[in-house]
């Protein structure tokens, strides 16, 4: 038979792996064609409604006893007629029902060809999409949250309305352009320039949202540098919580640089060198200050930690030196507040300093405060956003012909020429949301979803 | 009677639109036959005395570089020449002609008439002749049946036209003459769409009744540039225009008898040019404005017939000459011939290939306002599109179609055949998405290959066209290449034109680049500079200046094309393609879209029903046919 795009697809959408419930999803145009001829129950099948009964195979023995979901065209989530069988867990039994689905016709949907589906029958634009890819990855359940948001459309509405406002900039243009001497237009370069600007802020707005984004999306990595015995092992134990920490190698790296993966305040973060630091504790420490450059570079925050019942010694002050020249964000950890006192903090040109006590867990929450504040920034969570690679690529590219245009409509060039800038504006734009798309970039863009997706 | 001689081609219309394709089909010889209602309205002009003007410049080059007789023709008749928005940039240059109506008129008749291959008549045509949905020729009004094996028909205004002044109506195809009363029913019964278009002229008045001395003088330009590329040098007079403006009291006597308006009074119903609008529709729509401008056209060298452009209108005569004679310099005025509304049949282009051949008859091809356009360039533009294209189609060459990057008049094309028309159809600057590229100016250097390849140009015209090509393309990579430095003589040279100094070495594209700079300014810093042709001057010079921008389109031209380029055969199936809604997928049936790119400008096709087209196209490209 021909592969058609209203063909029937498949795949254990629960994953390959052992479970309560599986799940097997199908969907294409004669699906619940299909569905009659492996399933006890017939139809009349209703849209939203569960059924229960057996899968059969064709010598009509039973495979499961199952419970199948009707979604029909065009509410459902790829917008074709589709099922769902909610099967038995095991993988043995998965498989069976997945081979007697294909055994009709039916053939294993590819990576993400689910939404795929669901984008082009118009269920959902392109960053909507992404956001499925993002819900789906998401690390915490805040993250998850805030996917969702995208998901639901929020961010496409916002795209829309910047779209706008280039439309009218273009509709305003063409008008200087072929009535010139008929005063249809009032605006002046003044006010031409702040729809520019505050296409601009928007831009400027969303790219910061998706930087931001992407700490709450992927996450963090923290650097914890300070000189021996200062507690910087304490300290790890303290914001991981030592029951949670998880420890694998980073393929690619070298061995002993480690990650541990957590949340603070939902937001997943990791620690690099975690091992370095945990064999402080039984061994001499050797690694303390002299960090290597690669671990800084690879950080997003570092948290220098000095112990606050000792004064600021030669050490101390080394690694005050090095942290000047890096442009990362840094907090100064002043440990062992639970002992008195005896550093003089105004030595420390650092400007974010959190005192705490890894015995009595005091100041932790500064910490917690102080980290969510530098990951998130002034966002709140539903400002959020993912994108893809090529996504942020566009809107970069968007906002630079912005900072062109600015110029250009300053000194009032002729209008044809800004014309130029604003078609390519508007074509950036258009990526970012896919209204303009082309088959290669939707392969790459649903290659990352998981395969029932 | 039958006809006793057999020609390749009839043409219908003696027309802007329908001399161009006559003329081009027996240029490239093929036996062609132009039946016309009559043979003294040959190249008339109905409304107004001009040729070009804004984005409409563009389209009599482009008809000039394709062989045709507009641009050459107005070079020899013209009473004034002048490019618009000269102080702007060089996208909306536009020339634009005062043209002696009586004289535009003869030379185009004797031109036709002295054209090899090509026969002129005087008879109307009542009826198309097919067999088998293919045209086998004409049948007149005198009973004769010409056959033929391709048909053009460039009607203008003259089916089933209806002429309004005031509250009088009576038929006529324009003016005083006989409207063709039949001719349309015959393309209904052939399953063609149609419907009816409202335009409109503005009425005549007696130079000898005009005071002009109260009036601002409008001359054309000192050094007149010709439309045609083969235009060595211009003879013509520079005759003046005047400009004056309507006032409160002229609002005033339209606005208490708009009764007396057609348009008003609900006798006319069709859809006219909201571009163009009649002075009554200025006058109720822009309430808020105190004036409007009026300019005095000459129509012809010894006449004294002037043209009121800005006053189209269908009051009634009475209200005509009130409110004309309200009008500064006007006071006086006698009216030789009042303005009025015509209301006529046009087929809905969707109906029309990108050739303009009929999707229903094979062989049959519209042109002009038939087609629901207005102007007299944007007829010619189809005309000589659907007379190359009928030469091709009997000559069996590939179809001859100019894409949106290509030209203003693939711009007009593509947007009637894909977009369809509601108010007849004007082009615009706006209308074009790579304007920058598309510039009046460089018309000849853009189109000369496509249409020397197409046989519509001789060798010899080509190849001066391609050393002007090469000249300013290797003047440009040497401009790149020299340097200047910085010191005292140089220095002062560009002091004393007004021009930065330099302070490192600096090449001379790069102060060329320089708002003040051009290229003669060039040449007095550094002298040894090769003097150049005006116009090769005026290439290097945008080249130079808007390389970026240039650069910039072309990329924008290069994803254009990408989605042009992925085709859709014309007897795709698309009911064979899922997800597609009832609605898109009727749109897109009747359209029939040739390529993705035209799919995606279709009014009412989503990005997402573009994007399951494209995925299926790619995924069964060559193979649907396979029942594997």
């Amino acid at each position: 038979m021909l592969k058609h795009d209203d063909d029937i697809i498949t795949a254990i959408a629960s994953g390959q792996v052992e479970s309560a419930i599986g799940v097997i999803r199908v969907s294409g145009k004669n699906s619940l064609t299909l569905l009659e001829k492996i399933f006890t129950k017939k139809p009349p099948y209703e849209h939203r409604r569960l059924y229960y009964g057996f899968i059969k195979d064709k010598q009509n023995n039973t495979l499961d006893e199952v419970i199948v979901g009707i979604f029909k065209s065009p509410q459902s989530y790829t917008g074709e007629d589709s099922f769902e069988v909610y099967s038995h867990g095991g993988l043995v039994v998965m498989n069976a029902i997945l081979d007697r689905i294909l055994s009709e016709g039916a053939r294993l949907a590819e990576p993400g060809e689910f939404t795929k589906r669901a984008f082009l029958n118009g269920k959902m634009d392109l960053t909507q999409a992404e956001a499925v890819a993002t819900v789906i990855s998401a690390k915490s359940k805040r993250a998850l949250m805030a996917a969702q948001n995208q998901l639901k459309g929020n961010f496409s509405k916002q795209l829309s309305k910047i779209r706008d406002r280039i439309l009218y900039l273009m509709a305003e243009n063409e008008v200087r352009i072929d009535h010139p001497g008929e005063d249809l237009s009032q605006m002046t370069v003044n006010d031409r320039l702040a729809i520019l600007n505050e296409i601009k802020l928007y831009i400027s707005r969303i790219l910061r949202a998706t930087e931001f984004g992407d700490h709450l999306f992927k996450g963090l990595t923290l650097l914890i540098v300070g000189k021996p015995n200062v507690g910087k092992s304490s300290l790890l134990n303290l914001i991981v919580g030592e029951e949670m920490a998880i420890v694998t190698d980073i393929p690619g790296t070298t061995r002993d640089i480690v990650k541990e993966s957590f949340n603070i305040k939902g937001i997943p973060f990791s620690v690099l060198d975690t091992a370095g630091i945990r064999r402080t504790k039984d061994t001499i420490e050797k690694i303390g200050v002299n960090r290597s450059i690669e671990a800084i570079n690879r950080a997003d925050i570092i948290l220098a930690v000095f112990d606050a019942s000792q004064t600021l010694d030669k050490e101390d002050f080394n690694l005050i030196n090095r942290l000047k020249f890096i442009e990362k964000p840094v907090i100064a950890v002043l440990n062992k507040t639970d002992k008195p006192t005896a550093i003089n903090e105004h030595d420390i040109p650092i400007e974010k300093i959190i005192k705490i006590s890894c015995i009595t867990g005091d100041g932790l929450t500064d910490l917690e405060n102080a980290l969510e504040k530098i990951a998130l920034g002034n966002f709140d969570d539903t400002q959020l956003i993912s994108l893809n690679s090529s996504q942020k690529k566009a809107l970069k590219k968007a906002f630079n012909i912005c900072n062109q245009l600015s110029k250009d409509i300053k000194k009032d060039i002729d209008p044809v020429l800004i014309s130029v800038n604003l078609l390519s504006l508007a074509d950036y734009l258009d990526e970012v949301i896919g209204r303009i798309t082309n088959e290669d970039m939707l392969d790459v863009m649903f290659k990352h979803f998981c395969i029932g997706k | 009677m039958r006809y006793p001689k057999n020609y390749d081609i009839i043409v219908i219309g003696g027309g802007h639109a329908g001399i161009e394709a006559s003329l081009i089909n027996a240029r490239l010889g093929l036996s062609t036959l132009l039946l016309t209602i009559s043979l003294d309205s040959i190249g008339q002009m109905s409304c107004n005395p001009a040729i070009g003007g804004l984005a409409k410049g563009h389209l009599v080059k482009e008809v000039d570089i394709l062989g045709g007789e507009m641009a050459r023709n107005i070079d020899q008749t013209g009473l004034q020449f002048k490019i618009l928005n000269r102080s702007k940039g060089p996208a909306v240059w536009s020339s634009r002609a005062q043209a002696d109506m009586t004289a535009y008129r003869l030379r185009m008749k004797y031109t036709l008439e002295n054209q090899k291959n090509l026969d002129t008549k005087q008879e109307m045509v009542d009826e198309i002749l097919t067999e088998e949905n293919r045209i086998v020729g004409v049948k007149t009004n005198l009973g004769n049946e010409y056959f033929s094996k391709a048909v053009v028909i460039t009607t203008g205004t003259f089916m089933k036209g209806k002429i309004f002044i005031g509250l009088n109506t009576y038929s006529a195809g324009r003016a005083w003459e006989p409207p063709s009363e039949r001719l349309s029913d015959s393309l209904k019964s052939l399953g063609l769409k149609i419907a009816r278009l409202k335009t409109g002229t503005t009425p005549r008045l007696d130079a000898r009744t005009i005071d002009f001395d109260s009036l601002m003088l409008q001359p054309g330009d000192d050094d007149p540039i010709p439309f045609s590329f083969r235009t060595k040098e211009l003879r013509r007079p520079n005759m003046p225009c005047y400009l004056t403006y309507t006032n409160e009291k002229t609002h005033e006597i339209i606005l208490k008898n708009l009764d007396q308006s057609p348009l008003y009074s609900g006798i006319v119903e069709s859809m006219g040019p909201r571009y163009c609008p009649s002075i009554e529709d200025k006058v109720v729509k822009f309430f808020e404005k105190t004036q409007h401008q009026i300019f005095l056209e000459p129509e012809d060298e010894k006449s004294t017939e002037i043209y009121a452009d800005g006053l189209h209108t269908s009051m009634s005569y009475e209200v005509q000459l009130n409110f004309l004679r309200s009008i500064k310099g006007l006071e006086k005025v006698e009216i030789m011939r009042p303005g009025y509304a015509i209301e006529y049949d046009f087929v809905d282009p969707t109906q029309l290939k990108h050739t303009l051949e009929t999707k229903k008859i094979k062989g049959l091809f519209l042109a002009g306002q038939i087609n629901g356009t207005s102007g007299y360039e944007e007829a010619a533009a189809q005309g000589i599109v659907a007379g190359i294209n009928a030469a091709f189609y009997l000559l069996k060459k590939e179809p001859f179609v100019l894409r949106r990057d290509d030209a203003y008049t693939g711009v007009l094309i593509d947007d009637l055949v894909t977009k369809g028309t509601k108010e007849p159809y004007r082009m615009f600057t706006s209308r074009a998405e790579y304007r920058l590229i598309l510039r009046e100016d460089n018309t000849h250097l853009r189109l000369a290959e496509k249409s020397f390849k197409a046989g519509l140009l001789n060798k010899d015209e080509y190849e001066m066209i391609q050393e002007q090509k090469i000249k300013i393309e290797e003047t440009i990579k040497s401009l790149k290449k020299t340097f200047i430095f910085p010191n005292e003589q140089t220095n002062k040279k560009l002091k004393e034109l007004g021009s930065e100094i330099i302070k490192t070495k600096t090449d001379l594209a790069k102060l060329l680049r320089r708002t003040e700079m051009n290229y003669d300014k060039l040449r007095e810093i550094v002298p040894d500079l090769e003097e150049l042709d005006k116009f090769i001057k005026q290439e290097i010079e945008i080249d130079i200046k808007y390389e970026g921008y240039l650069n910039l389109q072309k990329q924008q031209i290069e994803k254009f094309k990408k989605y042009e380029n992925m085709r859709i055969p014309e007897d795709f199936d698309y009911t064979r393609v899922g997800g597609l809604s009832n609605e898109v997928r009727g749109k897109l049936m009747e359209i029939r879209p040739t390529s993705i790119g035209q799919a995606m400008r279709i009014s009412g096709v989503t990005p997402a029903a573009v994007s399951i087209l494209m995925v299926y196209l790619k995924k069964y490209d060559g193979k649907t046919d396979s029942t594997s």
